[in-house]
């Protein structure tokens, strides 16, 4: 009884405090994959839109505006109005990595981030029928033979990428590794699996496409599915460089007015909550991870800031 | 896996099954035929359904278009010498000039009877040797890529119709365009003069539809008033009769094996696999003489194997769980989204679902021939529409399709100009196929180029000492590129 009076009292305070944001939405809402359309984010984008259609109770449609690792997108995003009515799936690498290597008209102050929707640790893997059982081997063998041995990546910048430069910058051998990039992950799985580069990082669903060995996971702690696969920090690797995650949340123009980021907030919310959604995950094998608003700022400022090094130490 | 084929087949012979079958092939042929809606959009299209519908169903639908798709494409590049798509650019260079004699029924049926024979023997390739040619594939690393690649610029010369030179040019032309955009290795900017619309370079669509599509409209618009009545007449297909194929075997088979092994290898695909077999048919063809004339073997050789290529495509797809291009990547993506993880598992967990998918792509290659001859029959009417109109619907149909593939206004601003500039170029006798080839073939050879002097610390020559595959590879373009110089050295002395 008690709850119920405090859910209606909060509603009539948030009704009032939300006047000039009552009639929000009024049309329909956009929310902008930046990458091609059949992608993994555009099939996120694509599983959650009827979800917060539902929960905002209007119109989402989804629309794709694909190029230049997502910068395009965001770039052309970045000067709209701030009304609420368009938002970008951004992931870190869009929103954190670009604006700080490429000369892209967007930067930290540019968005006022609604919600984050997903987050995976990023792993390190070998083929299965490498020699590395550990981290301590590679180091090793790489110290033996400067030069000899390649990492890849699905491209320069890309999250794949700065999980080698984490892993092999933290352990001071990168200067005695080769970067091989490739367009897009699958690519670098193909090289893995025949045995032209000898490590790539991924997150687990990537990992998985392969017959793969995990060496590390460079979350907090070390994950369900692989209780033996050490954190990097365990294995050495000092912060801000062991931890890393492929994560990514919706987006709007700087200046969104409070209440209509509230009710966006709370839209974000239920859909990611709902059966639907939490089903289509399961499937997609997305690991979720909700923050509200300020939350959701206070990460990406962060993450903005940690990975200012780690662009560093990869030389971009 | 194939146990499980009597399974899959009563999934496939279900109605669901059967609808989906024939509703995706003629949806794909229909989407490849609108210049400007390539294969990966007619894909992108179909997708949101595919969400609702069970596991075989799903993948069935999506490849139905694209199989659809590729082949479809080949009716707007012989009818109205647009390719859809880049895949079906090599089919306008024979396609049109026999349209343009009056035989574009007869024109269709060789590019419907070589679209079926590739995309079977393809299907079947896929049933019986996946595992083998999954194998064969990781042996293609960037250094044998590249080698192949090089192989596939030589085609420049064979497509270079009137001036080698000017021909040449236009490749130069194209590859320039793509460098245009990040830098793969290090994700610097080039050519884009601090433009963020630049930052994803030129859109390959966006260009090969203004070079052959729009700046054919800009020729037919600017022709005297008396040329206006020139459209094709077409009242259907007519199949090539059996006596026709005489001496043509040989060259279907063959580009049926190109598009197969070019399939098969990620990160090159149908319009690479079109062009090198086009070459090829125009270097060993008995009838090589007529290339670009009209000659049904070059129809043949495009479209026998750019149809190949879809079975070859999902060989690393289903094998290794590595995506062929970016159409199986969406098909991986829709598995995903299915609960389905692929990898080299894949076979031994779900031998039902491969095979429906194996065998439905069988089906909806058989498929090809009857949907195709109906369609082509309802298009017919379309193309007795007008000129004037025709070339309107053409261009709103371009800049439609060039619109919906990435939502940027300045891919319109790029196609516009491209048809301007493929006027020009075109009005002094430059060819354009071999600007598609460039802007095609040009990232991946950039790319595996550059992958190999890493992997080879710079060392060029090591490319050909240490891997036998680019040797032959490399020995092939160069025999290429001697022989038409040698054949004409000898044809001159013996005047």
């Amino acid at each position: 009884m008690f709850k119920k009076i405090a859910t209606v009292s909060l509603g009539c305070l948030l009704a009032v405090s939300s006047a000039g944001a009552q009639d929000f939405p009024e049309r329909p809402l956009n929310l902008i994959a930046p990458f091609n359309a059949g992608g993994g984010t555009d099939l996120l984008l694509r599983g959650l839109a009827p979800h917060f259609a539902e929960a905002i109770g209007g119109d989402v449609f989804v629309s794709n505006m694909a190029g230049g690792s997502g910068t395009v997108a965001a770039s052309a995003l970045q000067g709209q109005r701030p009304d609420g009515y368009q938002m970008a799936y951004m992931s870190v690498t869009v929103s954190t990595i670009q604006p700080q290597i490429k000369n892209v008209p967007y930067g930290i102050d540019s968005w006022t981030p609604i919600c984050s929707v997903a987050a995976s640790p990023t792993m390190l893997f070998v083929n299965n029928d490498s020699p590395f059982q550990n981290m301590d081997d590679v180091v090793s063998a790489v110290k033996e033979k400067p030069g000899e041995y390649v990492f890849g990546s699905s491209g320069p910048g890309a999250i794949t990428h700065l999980t080698m430069v984490s892993a092999f910058a933290g352990l001071g051998i990168i200067d005695d590794m080769k970067h091989l990039p490739f367009q897009g992950s699958g690519p670098a799985i193909k090289e893995l699996t025949a045995g032209n580069i000898q490590f790539f990082g991924d997150t687990e669903l990537l990992m998985k496409r392969g017959d793969f060995r995990p060496l590390m996971v460079f979350n907090k702690e070390r994950v369900e599915s692989f209780p033996d696969v050490p954190t990097a920090a365990e294995v050495g690797i000092e912060p801000p460089l062991n931890e890393l995650y492929l994560w990514g949340g919706l987006f709007a123009p700087a200046g969104v007015d409070a209440d209509v980021t509230a009710k966006l907030e709370a839209a974000c919310e239920a859909a990611i909550a709902s059966d639907g959604f939490q089903e289509f995950a399961a499937n997609s094998g997305t690991v979720l991870n909700y923050r509200g608003a300020a939350e959701f700022d206070a990460f990406y400022r962060e993450q903005y800031e940690a990975n200012a090094a780690l662009i560093e130490a990869a030389g971009l | 896996m194939l146990s499980a084929l009597p399974e899959a087949i009563s999934i496939l012979l279900s109605l669901e099954g059967i609808l989906v079958l024939m509703l995706g092939t003629s949806l794909g042929i229909v989407l490849g035929a609108m210049p400007g809606i390539g294969s990966t959009v007619a894909v992108a299209i179909v997708l949101p359904f595919t969400l609702t519908m069970s596991q075989a169903p799903a993948v069935m639908l999506l490849l139905a278009v694209y199989a659809g798709s590729v082949y479809g494409g080949s009716i707007a590049a012989i009818l109205i010498n647009t390719p859809g798509t880049p895949q079906s650019a090599a089919t306008c260079l024979d396609g049109y000039p026999m349209a343009k004699r009056g035989q574009a029924g007869l024109a269709l049926g060789w590019a419907t009877v070589a679209s079926v024979c590739g995309g079977l023997v393809s299907a079947v390739v896929l049933i019986f040797a996946a595992p083998q040619l999954a194998a064969f594939a990781l042996e293609f690393g960037p250094i044998e890529t590249f080698a192949l690649i090089l192989l596939g610029m030589t085609c420049i010369v064979s497509v270079s119709t009137g001036s080698l030179i000017k021909g040449l040019m236009a490749g130069m032309l194209g590859i320039f365009l793509s460098t245009v955009g990040g830098d793969p290795i290090l994700g610097e900017m080039r050519f884009t003069f601090g433009n963020w619309q630049l930052f994803a370079g030129f859109n390959l669509l966006a260009v090969v539809i203004g070079v052959f599509a729009l700046s054919e409209v800009f020729i037919r618009a600017s022709a005297p008033i008396s040329n206006v009545s020139e459209l094709v007449t077409f009242s259907g297909i007519e199949l090539p009769r059996w006596s026709m194929w005489r001496g043509r075997l040989r060259n279907l088979g063959k580009s049926v094996l190109i598009g197969n092994v070019i399939g098969v290898l990620p990160g090159t695909g149908a319009a690479t696999a079109a062009f090198i077999s086009y070459a090829e048919g125009r270097r060993s063809s008995p009838n090589r003489a007529g290339f670009g004339d009209g000659e049904p073997d070059g129809i043949v050789s495009s479209e026998a194997a750019n149809n190949a290529v879809t079975g070859g495509a999902l060989v690393p797809t289903m094998a290794l769980g590595i995506p062929g291009d970016a159409i199986t990547a969406v098909m991986l993506a829709t598995l995903t989204l299915h609960g389905i993880t692929p990898g080299p598992n894949l076979v031994q967990e779900n031998p039902t679902l491969i095979a429906a998918i194996f065998a439905g792509f069988f089906i909806i290659n058989l498929l090809l021939l009857p949907l195709g001859m109906a369609l082509a029959r309802v298009a017919a009417p379309v193309l007795r529409i007008r000129e004037g109109f025709m070339m309107s619907a053409i261009v709103i149909l371009c800049a439609l399709g060039i619109y919906f593939v990435r939502g940027n206004p300045f891919d319109l601003l790029v196609m516009g100009c491209a048809g301007f500039i493929g006027f020009l170029l075109r009005r002094q006798g430059f060819p354009m196929a071999p600007l598609v080839i460039g802007m095609v073939l040009g990232p991946t050879l950039e790319l595996t180029l550059r992958q190999g002097l890493i992997l080879t610390d710079g060392n060029f020559l090591a490319f050909f000492t240490d891997s036998p595959i680019a040797f032959v590879l490399a020995i092939a373009a160069l025999l290429a590129l001697m022989i038409p110089i040698v054949r004409n050295f000898r044809t001159s002395k013996k005047d």
